[in-house]
């Protein structure tokens, strides 16, 4: 019976959509747009191209300023998106 | 979309695949792997494989983290989540990957409070919302998401939160790599290299591959045309003679990756002795754990896990398939016993799995050139 629910459950469940693969699990990372900075935290409120918004860790790539895109990975920012860099 | 959409242009697709024709000799077989299961989830979502030549084949490498969870680490979650008051967190993938006696799912079903989280700072967030509770933190992960959880257990630490704490489970991309490159059942001509734990990790730890093992590598993003390009690099230090570590990816991997992130690393983990891998067994200096000045917040030492080994189901090739021995359609249980919704394995279990990837995308051109 537990199994059935869990099933129920897991049909229900936010998982990962298998077209865009998981973005917390594997080596998947999504640009976002800087809006605004939280310094004295070094949080910022970051937005995808569909203006979904998130509070992302901004350690690893500070210093930052708000329309910086940077590349985000479960909940961190582990790159600059430099628009000067080869590409 | 600025860095999308030039790299999902279909003319210049064409005109890679085409060069790629060029480059290849009749008559010989290639045979590269993909290290990370983004890579397999882009050629198989953009049927990037249909624009190969027949004699390169791509094989799908070890890099989903998810996938090479063994079954004994799942029970150990289990048994922290069944802690009395304990709130456990975890990434969505991981509720449905199979322990010995169910999974976390079912662990939730039975009454665990069990919560999905997006990364490490929401079950921090957990953790300041109910401060008379233990939070307990899964992490898992390539060097991409470890310095995510060792940013969350210094701001954690750093603010005070005494109900916060982590069962460790990083794992480290180079020790599989030379495991499976001194394994002598497996054929390989290179690589395509992991793009975003690159970002971390830098390009230089990858050196010795070709130094040592004489096989080209290429550093590649996920884009369909990223991953063209690296194979178009790959090939043409094949036919040039060469043989060294490529950086395809360079407009986001640093040669010598994020300093900064090595640094928040090696502060919070240290290398675990060895860590037991799904299919693969026991790889030594593989795994990571927390350090000493962080074991309070270490829920293995707060908490103890029974820590039980506990053997691949027989059915299951898993460990066949994260070597590139075998594909996954060439699996026992590929389609019948395993299937997304009913996962034997791992790598049926993950969006980022071999298995998953080519059960939702791949299938459909292997039942055309069965037909």
């Amino acid at each position: 019976m537990s199994r059935l629910i869990a099933n129920a459950a897991s049909a229900l469940a936010p998982t990962c959509d298998y077209t865009t693969g998981c973005i917390t699990c594997g080596d998947v990372a999504i640009p976002l747009t800087v809006l605004r900075l939280d310094e004295g935290r070094g949080l910022a409120l970051c937005a995808d191209d569909d203006g979904s918004s998130e509070t992302v860790e901004i350690d690893l790539v500070a210093p930052v300023a708000p329309g910086d895109r940077l590349l985000v990975h479960a909940g961190t920012a582990i790159a600059r998106l430099n628009e000067e860099a080869p590409v | 979309m600025k860095y999308v959409d030039e790299f999902r242009d279909p003319a210049l697709g064409e005109v890679l695949a085409g060069e790629i024709l060029g480059l290849v000799e009749p008559g010989r077989h290639y045979k590269f792997m993909e290290v990370c299961g983004g890579h397999t989830h882009s050629i198989y979502k953009y049927g990037i494989d249909d624009l190969l030549p027949t004699n390169v084949e791509l094989v799908h490498g070890p890099g989903c983290p998810v996938c090479v969870i063994p079954m004994g680490r799942v029970d150990d979650g289990i048994s922290l989540a069944h802690q009395p008051d304990v709130i456990f967190t975890c990434f969505g993938d991981m509720l449905r990957v199979p322990g010995s006696n169910g999974t976390l799912l079912d662990a939730k079903a039975e009454g665990a409070d069990i919560r999905m989280v997006y990364s490490p700072l929401d079950a921090l967030r957990i953790a300041k919302a109910n401060p008379e509770r233990p939070v307990i933190f899964f992490a898992i992960g390539f060097e991409t998401t470890a310095p995510s959880t060792a940013l969350t257990l210094k701001r954690a630490k750093a603010e005070g939160v005494s109900n916060f704490f982590c069962m460790c489970n990083h794992v480290t991309i180079v020790p599989p790599l030379r495991a499976l490159l001194d394994s002598p059942d497996l054929r390989l001509d290179g690589f395509i290299g992991p793009g975003h734990v690159s970002t971390v990790v830098g390009v230089r730890p990858f050196e010795f591959i070709p130094a040592e093992y004489g096989k080209p590598i290429s550093v590649a993003g996920f884009e369909p045309l990223d991953v063209l390009h690296a194979i178009h690099m790959i090939l043409t230090q094949i036919k040039e003679g060469r043989c060294e570590v490529e950086n395809q990816y360079a407009r986001v991997v640093p040669y010598d990756g994020n300093p900064r992130a090595l640094q928040v690393m090696s502060e919070v983990f240290e290398l675990r002795p060895h860590f037991e891998w799904r299919g693969m067994g026991f790889i030594s200096q593989s795994g990571l754990k927390l350090s000493e000045a962080y074991a309070d917040m270490d829920a293995e030492i707060q908490y103890g896990v029974p820590g039980i080994r506990v053997a691949d189901p027989k059915a299951c090739q898993c460990g066949e398939v994260l070597k590139g021995v075998i594909k996954p359609w060439e699996c026992k249980v590929f389609g019948s016993g395993c299937t997304p919704e009913r996962p034997i394995g791992t790598c049926m279990v993950s969006s980022e799995g071999a298995c998953a990837a080519y059960y939702n995308y791949g299938r459909f051109a292997r039942e055309r050139e069965v037909v």
